[in-house]
């Protein structure tokens, strides 16, 4: 996520290039053989369309008048669209123009594989041992959800093979042939998740009164709002407020009070806790470094 | 341990009604003791799952439906409770551990019933040890799951359905994915857990001859709503899901009948009944020629040269396996599946270069799960978007499908089907242009006897001087009756090529039931046996 952000604020190929080829050392190391890690090529490719869709438009859509020292001199087109608004497609372009919509593309492009590294590292299942108790229902609802798209995929390529076997008259027909199994199987898959998990006791409930629930829910929610709001008022004021800070921070306080809250009524225990190791804290101190450097760098400018 | 009163379930229409007049299961009053080991037979679709998820609130919570009588599971009544409540007391294993998987790797997966009860981990760690030990899967515990065979999984399933201290084990078929080893592996896991652990368990399989003798009872659901349960030998007077050890016990008539191959054996040998050739057919002309045909994907080789000739008028059986090549090898002949080196010709042109309408009328295959075929909302409906598609006279496909599986009616769902209709009808489908050749890829995958023997009938009449058939199966006995000619691959390739009697008689390595039996040359089949 930091090289993402620090992706967004930098302006050096240089940089980005550094960041990219981190990513992509990040998971060629680390990554193992589940299907998420199958995406990275995925995001590669990406990656590098955006930065060839972003050069050549810069290339079309030219908005510079005859440059000093041109590049690429390229025949001029110039559209009339309405009386007084003409458009200028191709033209002479500059080295400095190449750069900078090459640096444009290349930040988008870094953007996606640092993206592309956290979502092919990062298993959904993880979530849900990390999230605090608190958080379960709301984490195992997202990790199914984030797991039917793989699966989703899955029986859609075994379908469309399958499908080769048969014939079918053409027209409107041949999509009902595509679509009813594949969301037969994806429905069958979910309900047969949701019968295992709830045959294994998920969704039993601790002692609690109605009371104590319903004002973790008042938290909870209060927490939300709370965090949402200061972190808007942060971001769309230029400097910060001491109101807007202490709205986010009296948001955190709610979260962590939510969190104890719901933890106490909870009956589940954790065998194996995803507990922080070394490595992990190292990270954090990267991330860490990663965000001042790069802030500090966007306030020189 | 169970006790069930009264107890009555039936599906619902969208309207509130039952579905069928007798409900799925209709008064049912019933025993089980604690630590019996309980199979449960019966039909396919005669509600052997509807009872089982009776008794852990699955049914009616997931699967729809009415309920009434008395649920009472160790002393308590839990009827009408939901699943959640019965956790504590009931595991549940079904048949495809995969779909049923709520973590990825193997350790999570088995504590995951126990955290979600709220069971302190110094208490799952005494737990795990004695299951791991019975299941034999210590070396798995750090291991992706999905990296693990199909036995191995559902092992795992087992384990993990076990591990809160669960004094009931409820299995829904848990071999009818696995290929022959992963079953074995399986159901001897279920004789040592029942035999060292005093777990109540009840199981329903369709694989019957491997645990009939391990089992305390039987317990038959019989389709009309009734269910019995009674002493193994006593409980087979249907012949619809009779396994081939009741079937030869029941045309020799012996009494009580045999359910283990020992005392079979040993009541053949004092016997010795008459038994005639098997009758194999002659190889027609040359169909198809497959040449150094390879199949690669990335590095491994799924199916690495392979020649082989197939003919007319005989059933090929390609054995193996899971994992050995067979469905490669299905997909590369018919044409659409990866190559990387190697010809199939099919009347001097290659299947693979042929254009696909061309390639339909001349290459019928039934994927793995043949109802992935069909995408109607009726029987009529996709009898005649066959004839509509395949140019013939209307109502070619219908007949074809008449005499495969019978008269039905034709504004039933193909869901709503049989899983050995549902076959049929893809059958019908396939060859409604009369194809040269036809590939089977498991076909006997969730059929109850019945409807193999069904099968096996169909492909009788489906042989013909014009038509060769290919068949890729793990299913022993059903090779056995329905095969002239047995390839057996091993790692993508063909290590042997030969009759069914010498690749299935007693002395092969893959003996059939009755060859085990008999020890008999030339006898694998219990058509064979005269009465």
């Amino acid at each position: 996520m930091a090289l993402a952000i620090t992706a967004s604020l930098s302006a050096t190929p240089l940089v980005l290039f550094a960041i990219g080829a981190v990513s992509m050392l990040l998971v060629l190391a680390f990554r193992d053989e589940s299907a998420w890690s199958r995406s990275v090529s995925f995001y590669l490719k990406l990656a590098a369309a955006v930065v060839a869709i972003r050069v050549l438009f810069r290339i079309i859509f030219n908005l510079e008048s005859s440059p000093a020292n041109p590049l690429l001199v390229l025949p001029e087109i110039n559209l009339t669209l309405a009386e007084g608004v003409s458009l200028k497609l191709f033209g002479s372009i500059s080295a400095l123009s190449f750069q900078s919509a090459l640096t444009d593309g290349l930040r988008l492009a870094a953007i996606i594989l640092a993206v592309g590294m956290a979502n092919s590292l990062a298993n959904p299942m993880k979530l849900l041992k990390s999230t605090p108790g608190a958080l379960y229902e709301i984490a195992t609802a997202i990790s199914i959800a984030i797991n039917l798209a793989p699966q989703l995929i899955a029986s859609l390529n075994r379908v469309r093979r399958v499908r080769g076997l048969r014939g079918q008259s053409k027209g409107i027909r041949a999509l009902p042939g595509l679509v009813i199994p594949v969301l037969e199987d994806t429905i069958d898959q979910s309900m047969s998740l949701a019968a295992s998990m709830s045959a294994r006791g998920f969704g039993r409930k601790g002692q609690r009164s109605k009371m104590a629930l319903k004002i973790t829910r008042f938290t909870g929610l209060a927490a939300i709002t709370m965090i949402a709001v200061g972190v808007f008022l942060l971001l769309i004021t230029p400097t910060t407020q001491v109101l807007d800070l202490s709205i986010a921070i009296a948001g955190l306080a709610f979260a962590v009070v939510y969190i104890k809250m719901s933890a106490l009524g909870s009956l589940r225990t954790k065998y194996r806790k995803q507990a922080f190791q070394s490595g992990d804290y190292c990270l954090f101190a990267l991330t860490a470094a990663l965000l001042v450097s790069a802030f500090t760098g966007v306030l020189q400018f | 341990m169970i006790t069930l009163r009264d107890l009555t379930f039936s599906y619902l229409k969208p309207d509130g009604t039952p579905v069928t007049e007798t409900p799925q299961l209709n008064r049912v009053n019933l025993e089980v003791a604690e630590g019996e080991f309980v199979l449960v037979c019966g039909p396919t679709g005669s509600g052997k799952s509807t009872l089982l998820k009776t008794l852990n609130g699955l049914a009616p919570r997931f699967t729809g439906g009415l309920l009434s009588g008395e649920v009472i599971l160790d002393g308590k009544d839990l009827t009408g409770k939901e699943p959640h409540d019965f956790a504590h007391l009931v595991g549940f294993v079904n048949q495809q551990p995969e779909g049923f998987f709520v973590t990825d790797t193997v350790i999570d997966e088995i504590v995951y019933g126990a955290e979600q009860l709220g069971m302190p981990v110094a208490e799952i760690d005494d737990r795990i040890k004695p299951i791991i030990e019975i299941l034999n899967i210590g070396d798995l515990l750090y291991r992706p799951l999905a990296t693990l065979s199909g036995g191995q999984q559902q092992r795992v399933a087992i384990a993990a359905a076990l591990v809160a201290g669960q004094k009931i084990l409820l299995l829904d078929e848990p071999t009818s994915a696995l290929d022959f080893a992963g079953a074995t592996e399986v159901l001897s896991s279920l004789k040592k857990l029942a035999h060292e652990s005093g777990v109540t368990i009840l199981l329903a399989e369709h694989r019957i001859s491997r645990v009939i003798a391990e089992v305390d009872s039987v317990l038959v659901v019989h389709g009309d709503g009734s269910v019995t349960k009674g002493d193994p030998a006593t409980q087979f007077n249907d012949a619809r899901f009779a396994p081939p050890i009741i079937q030869l016990g029941a045309m020799l008539g012996w009494k009580p009948l045999s359910i283990s191959t020992e005392d079979a054996a040993a009541r053949w040998a004092k016997q010795s009944p008459d038994f005639q050739e098997k009758k194999l057919h002659e190889p027609g002309k040359k169909i198809l020629e497959i040449d150094s045909l390879k199949v690669t994907f990335g590095n491994v080789a799924a199916v690495s040269a392979t020649n082989l000739d197939l003919y007319a008028n005989q059933v090929t059986a390609i054995m193996g396996e899971n994992g050995s090549g067979k469905t490669s090898l299905c997909w590369a002949i018919q044409g659409l599946g990866e190559r990387s080196a190697g010809t199939v010709l099919l009347d001097g042109q290659d299947t693979a270069e042929l254009a696909r309408d061309a390639r339909l009328d001349l290459v019928a295959m039934i994927p793995q799960r043949a109802a992935d075929l069909l995408f109607l909302h009726s029987l009529a409906d996709e009898l005649k978007e066959s004839d509509t598609f395949a140019q013939v006279e209307p109502g070619t496909t219908a007949n074809l499908f008449a005499q495969l599986a019978g008269r039905i009616d034709t504004s039933i769902h193909p869901r709503d089907l049989s899983a050995g209709q549902q076959l049929a009808l893809v059958l019908a489908i396939q060859l409604a242009k009369q194809a040269k050749v036809l590939i089977l890829d498991e076909p006997t995958r969730g059929l109850d006897y019945a409807a193999k023997r069904a099968l096996a009938k169909q492909l009788q009449l489906l042989r013909s001087p014009e038509r060769t058939i290919v068949l890729a199966s793990h299913d022993v006995e059903f090779v056995a009756e329905v095969a002239d000619r047995v390839i057996k691959l091993q790692a993508g390739q063909i290590v042997a090529d030969q009759s069914p009697i010498e690749a299935l008689g007693w002395k092969s390595q893959l003996p059939s039931q009755l060859a085990q039996i008999s020890r008999a040359d030339g006898l694998v089949s219990i058509e064979q046996v005269l009465a």
